[in-house]
């Protein structure tokens, strides 16, 4: 695949790029690299406090509230902030794009791994939650955690394909970044991360809309295996990879018929 | 051949949806698509029409024209950066296009930290840049502020820091989009001074310039362009006057022969029994009109004999263009006796190491009997610019250092006053 080539032959330049992305996200403020670590939990609060104490929400398999969302935030976090920045990283990397000769393909990239990291920075945090919520025994200990790493494939490929098509599609259609972000809204909610698609009494038009979502197989994927504490049956395991491997295709298909007017329109 | 550039029948259009905005949008995707089918949707605007384009190693070739003509375009092309609409651009070697330098330097990070992004950027290994670190450092001169986050830099800052990265490649190609006309005179002097340098070298060279002096002195070639057509293309001091009278008269597109030569009359006088078919200064073996100050190189005259002869003195004088003499020389002088003159050829005055101060010279180039009778005496048959990185009073610079017992001496950051560092790679 010609973008993974790419990708290979320029990863000294990607590495380099990402560490200028943390590092410049990093060194104005007081806080430095704890950002990524503060904002998941203050998402986090605010998301339990509401959903603890204003609504109540009941379903088998959620106990306790605040974990069950993490698990189900956490992943989600990686993948809307990285379509997110990746509908501007073309544009703001326009004058590099049309100074110098460097493939348009390494920003998307770089935005998917730098992104990536925060993640893979958050995940102690919620390893910490696990074993303090077991300790004060309120949830046993999910012994499947370290499957989580593959269930960060799927999402990395879901991520990298929805990324690719977003950074070259907003190049050329200017409105796409407004878009996205209603897109993105529509999509957490539609996503099973605030509920469990488990026992949830919605009429059932709209649980098969819900269970259509691309999304409903990674979430749970992973959530199964760090919070749950269970292996996924295989066929859920197959759809996240199947949906994370149509993305990637359909992704750098949409970049690569894109890709030779980027410098034009930037 | 590595360096070198080949464009057969190349064209570049760029088109845009819409007669207002170049971008598109996909409210406009959807309805404009709708309501006005029966109109071309897409603009276009063609930037390069059909250009055949030959650059050999080596070679200093300038692009000059009016806005819009498709120069920069030109560059893009050659650089990569754009690829063309139709025909066949083929390019070997290293490029690095001196194009807005400094573009993409990260504001948050330090100087030297986008370095290493941008000296990447540019094709370079990190080790390569690690490399070269120090040599990048002293060239932009920018003092401690190398480890200040970019965006505290003056616009002078960023752009010799920017300079200092992309000559610091190494390149095969250089593509120069007038970066000379930004920093002030001493970074100037010194980025000409480094071309200059580097031309030696036998790096190719593309040179986009509104300054039709640096044009002549640097280029070997000029390409004159006009709405993405060559109008003219040839000796650099050629098409340049071609470009000036059509400024001037500000029309003039459509005739397409090359001015006549400027009078010679009063500046070339002699009976005619040898005659100057050319001077040239030669740089590296390459015919130049601009030299670093302390380089080799030479003078070539040549010569056709039309009447043979046992006396003869061949002749060179340089001077400043205010008529200050710099320097005579003459086979005379040399103590070379003549002994017949019979056939055409070449003769070469070649100097060791120029050690002329930075500025404008003027050569005169005479063949002429011991008595003094002019076979060809030729004025001004040649303009040289000598680059330096530091520029001095008077006309001689020769190679000195200074040593001393008592004082004390700290080492200025002031380019203007700094002892001359002859920092050729």
């Amino acid at each position: 695949m010609t973008v993974i080539r790419i990708l290979w032959r320029h990863r000294a330049l990607i590495a380099v790029l990402v560490r200028r992305d943390l590092d410049a996200r990093y060194r104005a403020s007081v806080l430095g690299f704890f950002w990524s670590l503060i904002n998941p939990l203050l998402l986090l609060a605010v998301y339990a406090v509401v959903f603890t104490y204003i609504f109540s929400p009941r379903f088998p398999g959620g106990d306790p509230y605040p974990l069950f969302l993490f698990s189900g935030l956490l992943p989600w976090l990686f993948f809307s902030g990285a379509v997110l920045d990746g509908s501007a990283t073309l544009i703001d990397n326009g004058p590099l794009l049309a100074k110098v000769m460097c493939p348009p393909e390494l920003f998307p990239a770089v935005t998917v791994l730098s992104h990536l990291i925060h993640h893979l920075l958050a995940l102690p945090i919620l390893f910490l939650a696990m074993v303090a919520s077991s300790v004060a025994g309120l949830h046993a200990f999910p012994w499947t955690f370290p499957l989580v790493m593959v269930a960060l494939v799927p999402w990395l490929l879901t991520t990298g394909g929805a990324v690719f098509a977003i950074s070259v599609l907003s190049v050329h259609y200017r409105d796409m970044r407004d878009l996205v972000g209603h897109l993105l809204n529509l999509l957490f909610f539609s996503s099973p991360i605030i509920y469990s698609l488990e026992g949830l009494q919605v009429p059932v038009l709209l649980h098969r809309i819900l269970i259509l979502n691309p999304l409903a197989s990674l979430v749970t994927v992973y959530r199964d295996a760090v919070f749950a504490g269970r292996v996924s049956p295989p066929q859920l395991w197959l759809t996240a990879f199947a949906v994370g491997g149509v993305s990637w295709w359909l992704g750098t298909r949409v970049f690569a018929a894109y890709r030779e007017t980027v410098v034009e329109a930037v | 051949m590595k360096g070198s550039v080949r464009f057969s029948n190349v064209n570049k259009a760029f088109r845009w949806r819409g007669p207002r905005s170049p971008h598109e949008t996909i409210k406009g995707a959807i309805f404009h698509r709708r309501t006005r089918r029966r109109e071309p949707s897409w603009e276009q605007y063609v930037a390069l029409d059909g250009i055949d384009l030959e650059v050999t190693t080596g070679e200093a070739v300038a692009v000059i024209g009016p806005n819009g003509s498709g120069k920069s375009t030109l560059l893009k092309l050659i650089g990569g950066i754009l690829k063309p609409t139709s025909g066949r651009v083929e390019v070997s070697g290293r490029v690095t296009a001196l194009i807005e330098v400094g573009a993409g330097f990260h504001p948050e990070i330090t100087g030297r930290e986008n370095v290493v992004i941008n000296g990447m950027l540019l094709g370079l290994s990190r080790r390569e840049i690690e490399e070269r670190m120090q040599e990048i450092v002293d060239f932009a001169d920018i003092g401690p502020f190398i480890d200040q986050p970019v965006k505290i830099y003056s616009s002078g800052m960023y752009v010799r820091l920017g300079f200092a990265v992309a000559v610091a490649t190494d390149p095969d190609i250089l593509l120069i989009d007038e970066v000379l006309a930004v920093g002030d005179e001493a970074f100037t002097r010194r980025c000409l001074d480094r071309l200059a340098r580097m031309r030696q070298r036998g790096v190719t060279m593309v040179l986009v310039s509104h300054d039709l002096d640096l044009v002549t002195s640097f280029a070997d070639r000029a390409l004159y362009l006009d709405r993405g057509r060559i109008i003219t293309e040839g000796p650099a001091d050629a098409v340049a006057a071609r470009y000036r009278s059509d400024v001037a008269e500000g029309t003039g597109r459509d005739n397409s022969t090359l001015p006549a030569r400027e009078d010679d009359g009063e500046t070339r006088w002699g009976n005619g029994d040898v005659e100057i078919d050319g001077v040239e200064l030669l740089v590296g073996g390459r015919g130049s009109r601009i030299v670093a100050g302390g380089s080799p190189c030479s003078i070539r005259i040549r010569y056709s004999v039309h009447k043979p002869t046992e006396d003869f003195v061949f002749g060179v004088a340089w001077h400043r263009s205010d008529g200050m003499q710099v320097s005579g020389h003459n086979t005379d002088l040399a103590g070379l006796e003549p002994i017949r003159l019979v056939t055409d050829g070449e003769v070469y005055c070649e100097y060791e190491s120029f050690q002329l101060a930075p500025g404008e010279y003027l050569v005169d180039v005479a063949i002429h009997a011991r008595d003094g009778l002019a076979y060809d005496y030729w004025c001004d048959a040649l303009k040289v610019r000598v680059t330096s990185e530091v520029e001095w009073p008077g006309v001689w610079s020769p190679p000195l250092r200074w040593r001393s017992t008592g004082p004390e001496w700290g080492k200025s950051t002031e380019p203007r006053r700094r002892i001359p560092v002859d920092n050729d790679e």
